[in-house]
C-alpha cells in the first residue's frame, strides 16, 4: 500500500467515522480503522459491532492494499500535521508509515482480514429522501428513546415503513413521540424495524440539514443509510415494539392551545423549583386559564399563570416538566396545542403548523 | 432518680388578632372590635378586644350572636398574612432566649428556659424580658404563665390576663390543680367536662381521689394524662417543631345543605383544598376523615384508613362519597361538612409516580 492524500482529505472523513470506535474494546481490533486502497479511492471503516460507518475518499493510489491502523491515534496524527499538508501511507512489514513533510510515524497494524464488516445486508427495498428530512424525523423524536431500560426494545428508535410514508417512534414507556416522513417514500412493503440508540444517536451526527439524497435501506436484520461519501450500518435490536397507536389518545374536548414558547419559558421557570429527580410540575386548567405549580422537598414553591385558549372542563394533572420540554423544544409553531382527558390518562402535544410530529406524555401523580 | 425541675414558660398574645387591628387602625382604639367571620353569614367570632370581651362575647361564638350582644360592635374580616407576620417577629424574640420553643399556634407557644443563661436563673425575670421586648418591637401586649411544666404554666398564663405574669412553683402544683374546676383544665373538653361531672369530678381534688385503673375503664388511654394533671405532673417536652398530626379543612354553609349532590360538590372541593395543602409541606396520610355538622349542632366523623395514602383529592372523593353513605345526610339537613387526613408521613420521592402507557 502506498498512497497520498490531502490531509484536510483525510481527516474529515476519519472524524466522521471515529465516533463508533469504543474507548474500551472487546476485541483489540475494534480500536483499529480498516484502510482499504484501490481504484475507488481510500476507504475507510470502524465498528463496534453494533453499528459500521464507511467513509470514502479521494487520493493518489500509487499501489493498492489494506490494513487496520489505531483509529485515535490516526485521528490525532493526522489533526496535528499542518493544514495542506500531503500525507503519505505506506506499509513497511508489520507497521503502517504515515509521513507528512519533516514528519514521520510508524503505527503497529493488524491484518485487515481480522477486522469484522457487514458487506451485505440481504435483501432492501431502497428509499431515497432528502438527508435533512430524515435528520429532522429523527432528530424530533430521538429523544423519547429508553436508556438502557429492561424492555430492551424500547432503547431504540422504530422505523415504520409503509408504501407512502415513512414513521419514526421512540418511547420510553413514560412519553412517546411519533413522526412520519410523507410524500418522497414508496415501497411496496411494509416494514417495521428497531434501530439501537447508540445507531440512532451516530447518524444524527453523521447526517446534516441538506437537500442531499440519502438511501435507506431495511432489511431483517440491518439498516442501511448510504450518503455520498459515507455509509451507516446497524444492526436492529430484535424485539417487538409495542402497539404504539394504542396509546395515543383520541382528545376531543379538553383541548388547550398556547403560545409556545411562552409556555416552555414557563415550564423552564417552574422546573426550577420541582423535584429535581422527578420534576414534577401540576397543571391546573381552567377556562382559558393555565396555572402552573410546582414544589420540591424544600418545600419552596413556583407558581405561573399563563392566558391560553381553553373551552373544556376544569383539570388538574402533574407532569414532568422535562417531557413536555423536550416536546416543545422538538415544534417549530407559534403555538402549541395540548389535548387532555384526565389525571390519569395520556395527554397529546401537537405542532399547530405541522401535522407530522405528537408528542404523548403521561402524567406524574404528584 | 427524680427529673431536674424544668423552667417552662407559656406565652399568650392577648387579644391578639383584635389587639393587631387596634395597633394598626387608632380609630379602633378602646371600641369593641371583633375578628372573624361576618354576622350576616355563619360566621364565628375569632378574637374579640376586651371592650368586646365585656359584652360576653368570647371567641368560636357565632358572630350573629356576638351583634346581638353589642349590637356596636366592629366587625373586621381577619387579615393572616399580617398575623402571621407579626407571629413570626414574636418567635424570633422567644429564640432569642432558648432554641426550645414550641408554637401552638400564631399568638401561643410554650419555652423551655430551663438552660437559658443569665437573669439570675429565674425564668420570671426571662418572662417580664420577653413580655416587655413584645411590647417594645411590636406594640402588642402578652399574658406569661411560669411553672415547672406545660401544663401548669399554660394555666398560670390565664389567671392574669390581660399583660399578666403568674408564677405557679414547684411544690404549689398539686395544691393549684386540687383547687382548680375540671372544666378550666386545659385537656379537658366539654365533652370530658361533662362526663367528670357526672361522675362526681368536679375539681381537681375530686379527680386525684381516682385510682389510674379506674380512670382508665372511662377515659381509656387519655386517663394517664389525666391522673398525672391531677396531681400537678405534666412530663410532656417542649416539643420545637411541633409535629402537624393532620390536615384538613370544613366549611360552614350560609345555608344547610340537604342534597348529597350539593354536598358532594363541597367535598370536592374541602378535598382540593386539603390535597393542596398536603402538596404545600409534601405530605400524605393514610387516614381520611369526614366530618358531618347536622343542622341541630350534632357533630359525627366518619374514617377510612387505607392503605395506599391519600394525597390527592381523586385519592379522596371516592372515599368520600362511600363514606357519606355511612351518614344521615339526605334525611337531615347539614350545616357544616369537613375533610381531614390525618397519619401523616412525608411523600417520598419514590411516592411521586410517574405514570406509564399501558399497552
Amino acid at each position: 500500500m502506498n498512497i497520498e492524500i490531502q490531509r484536510e482529505a483525510l481527516l474529515r472523513p476519519l472524524q466522521a467515522v471515529i465516533g463508533v470506535v469504543e474507548r474500551r474494546q472487546t476485541l483489540p481490533v475494534l480500536a483499529n480503522a480498516l484502510l482499504v486502497a484501490g481504484d475507488e479511492g481510500l476507504s475507510m471503516t470502524t465498528t463496534d459491532l453494533e453499528v459500521e460507518l464507511v467513509a470514502r475518499t479521494e487520493g493518489q493510489i500509487h499501489e493498492g492494499g489494506q490494513i487496520t491502523v489505531p483509529a485515535r491515534k490516526l485521528v490525532d496524527i493526522v489533526r496535528n500535521l499542518p493544514e495542506g499538508a500531503t500525507v503519505r501511507l505506506t506499509l513497511d512489514q508489520d507497521r503502517a508509515v504515515v509521513s507528512a513533510e519533516r514528519s514521520r510515524f510508524t503505527l503497529a497494524t493488524l491484518p485487515a482480514t481480522e477486522f469484522p464488516t457487514v458487506e451485505d445486508i440481504g435483501e432492501t427495498e431502497p428509499v431515497l429522501l432528502p438527508q435533512g428530512h430524515l435528520r429532522e424525523l429523527i432528530d424530533k423524536t430521538h429523544f423519547s428513546m429508553a436508556v438502557q431500560d429492561v424492555r430492551y426494545y424500547l432503547n431504540g428508535l422504530l422505523l415504520e415503513l409503509d408504501p407512502e410514508r415513512l414513521r419514526a417512534v421512540a418511547t420510553d414507556g413514560h412519553r412517546l413521540a411519533l413522526g412520519e416522513l410523507s410524500g418522497n417514500v414508496q415501497v411496496q412493503n411494509s416494514q417495521q424495524v428497531i434501530v439501537p440508540r447508540k445507531g440512532v444517536q451516530e447518524l444524527l451526527r453523521l447526517l446534516d440539514d441538506s437537500d442531499d439524497q440519502v438511501r435507506l435501506e431495511l432489511s431483517s436484520n440491518h439498516i442501511r443509510v448510504t450518503l455520498p461519501e459515507l455509509r451507516f450500518t446497524s444492526k436492529l435490536i430484535d424485539g417487538r415494539f409495542p402497539d404504539y397507536q394504542r396509546v395515543i389518545p383520541n382528545v376531543e374536548g379538553n383541548v388547550m392551545l398556547a403560545d409556545r414558547e411562552t409556555l416552555r419559558q414557563a415550564l423552564v421557570r417552574a422546573s426550577i423549583l420541582s423535584n429535581e429527580k422527578y420534576r414534577g410540575v401540576r397543571f391546573t386548567l381552567d377556562k382559558d386559564s393555565l396555572k402552573i405549580q410546582s414544589n420540591n422537598p424544600e418545600q419552596e414553591q413556583a407558581d405561573e399563570e399563563l392566558a391560553v385558549d381553553y373551552a373544556g372542563t376544569p383539570l388538574e394533572v402533574g407532569f414532568n416538566a422535562s417531557y413536555l420540554l423536550d416536546a416543545l423544544g422538538a415544534m417549530q409553531s407559534e403555538q402549541v396545542r395540548m389535548g387532555l382527558v384526565d389525571a390519569n390518562s395520556s395527554c397529546l402535544l401537537q405542532d399547530t403548523e405541522n401535522a407530522g410530529y405528537s408528542y404523548v406524555v403521561m402524567p406524574m401523580r404528584l | 432518680m427524680t427529673e431536674p425541675i424544668r423552667k417552662i414558660i407559656h406565652i399568650d398574645m392577648d387579644a391578639f388578632y383584635a389587639a393587631v387591628e387596634q395597633r394598626d387602625n387608632p380609630e379602633l382604639r378602646g371600641l369593641p372590635v371583633v375578628v372573624g367571620g361576618s354576622p350576616e353569614g355563619r360566621g364565628v367570632v375569632a378574637t374579640c378586644s376586651y371592650e368586646a370581651r365585656r359584652f360576653g362575647i368570647h371567641s368560636a361564638m357565632p358572630s350573629a350572636r356576638a351583634v346581638r350582644l353589642c349590637p356596636d360592635a366592629v366587625f373586621i374580616r381577619p387579615r393572616f398574612e399580617v398575623y402571621r407576620a407579626v407571629s413570626r417577629r414574636i418567635q424570633a424574640i422567644f429564640r432569642d432566649y432558648t432554641e426550645l420553643v414550641e408554637p401552638l399556634s400564631l399568638d401561643e407557644a410554650y419555652l423551655d428556659v430551663t438552660e437559658t443563661p443569665g437573669f439570675r436563673g429565674s425564668a420570671t425575670l426571662i418572662a417580664r424580658d420577653i413580655k416587655r421586648r413584645i411590647r417594645d418591637e411590636t406594640g402588642l401586649v402578652a399574658s406569661a404563665g411560669v411553672s415547672y411544666n406545660k401544663f401548669l404554666a399554660k394555666q398560670a398564663s390565664d389567671l392574669d390576663k390581660p399583660d399578666g405574669l403568674y408564677l405557679i412553683r414547684p411544690g404549689e402544683g398539686a395544691a393549684f390543680v386540687a383547687a382548680l374546676p375540671v372544666g378550666r383544665f386545659h385537656g379537658v373538653g366539654k365533652a370530658t367536662e361533662r362526663r367528670m361531672h357526672a361522675l362526681g369530678i368536679h375539681t381537681g381534688a375530686d379527680l386525684r381521689r381516682w385510682p389510674l385503673p379506674d380512670l382508665q375503664q372511662v377515659f381509656g388511654k387519655r386517663a394517664p394524662f389525666y391522673f398525672d394533671i391531677a396531681r400537678g405532673i405534666d412530663r410532656r417536652p417542649v416539643q420545637p417543631s411541633r409535629e402537624r398530626k393532620s390536615v384538613g379543612a370544613e366549611n360552614t354553609f350560609p345555608a344547610d345543605l340537604h342534597h348529597r349532590d350539593a354536598m358532594l360538590e363541597e367535598l370536592q372541593s374541602l378535598a382540593a383544598k386539603v390535597e393542596s395543602a398536603l402538596t404545600r409541606r409534601q405530605l400524605q396520610g393514610m387516614t381520611l376523615t369526614l366530618k358531618v355538622k347536622y343542622a341541630d349542632f350534632q357533630q359525627i366523623t366518619r374514617s377510612r384508613t387505607a392503605r395506599k395514602p391519600y394525597r390527592t383529592a381523586s385519592d379522596m372523593l371516592p372515599v368520600l362519597d362511600a363514606l357519606l353513605d355511612e351518614t344521615e345526610v339526605g334525611q337531615r339537613p347539614v350545616r357544616l361538612l369537613g375533610v381531614t387526613v390525618s397519619g401523616l408521613a412525608p411523600v417520598e420521592p419514590t411516592d411521586v409516580e410517574q405514570l406509564g402507557f399501558s399497552w
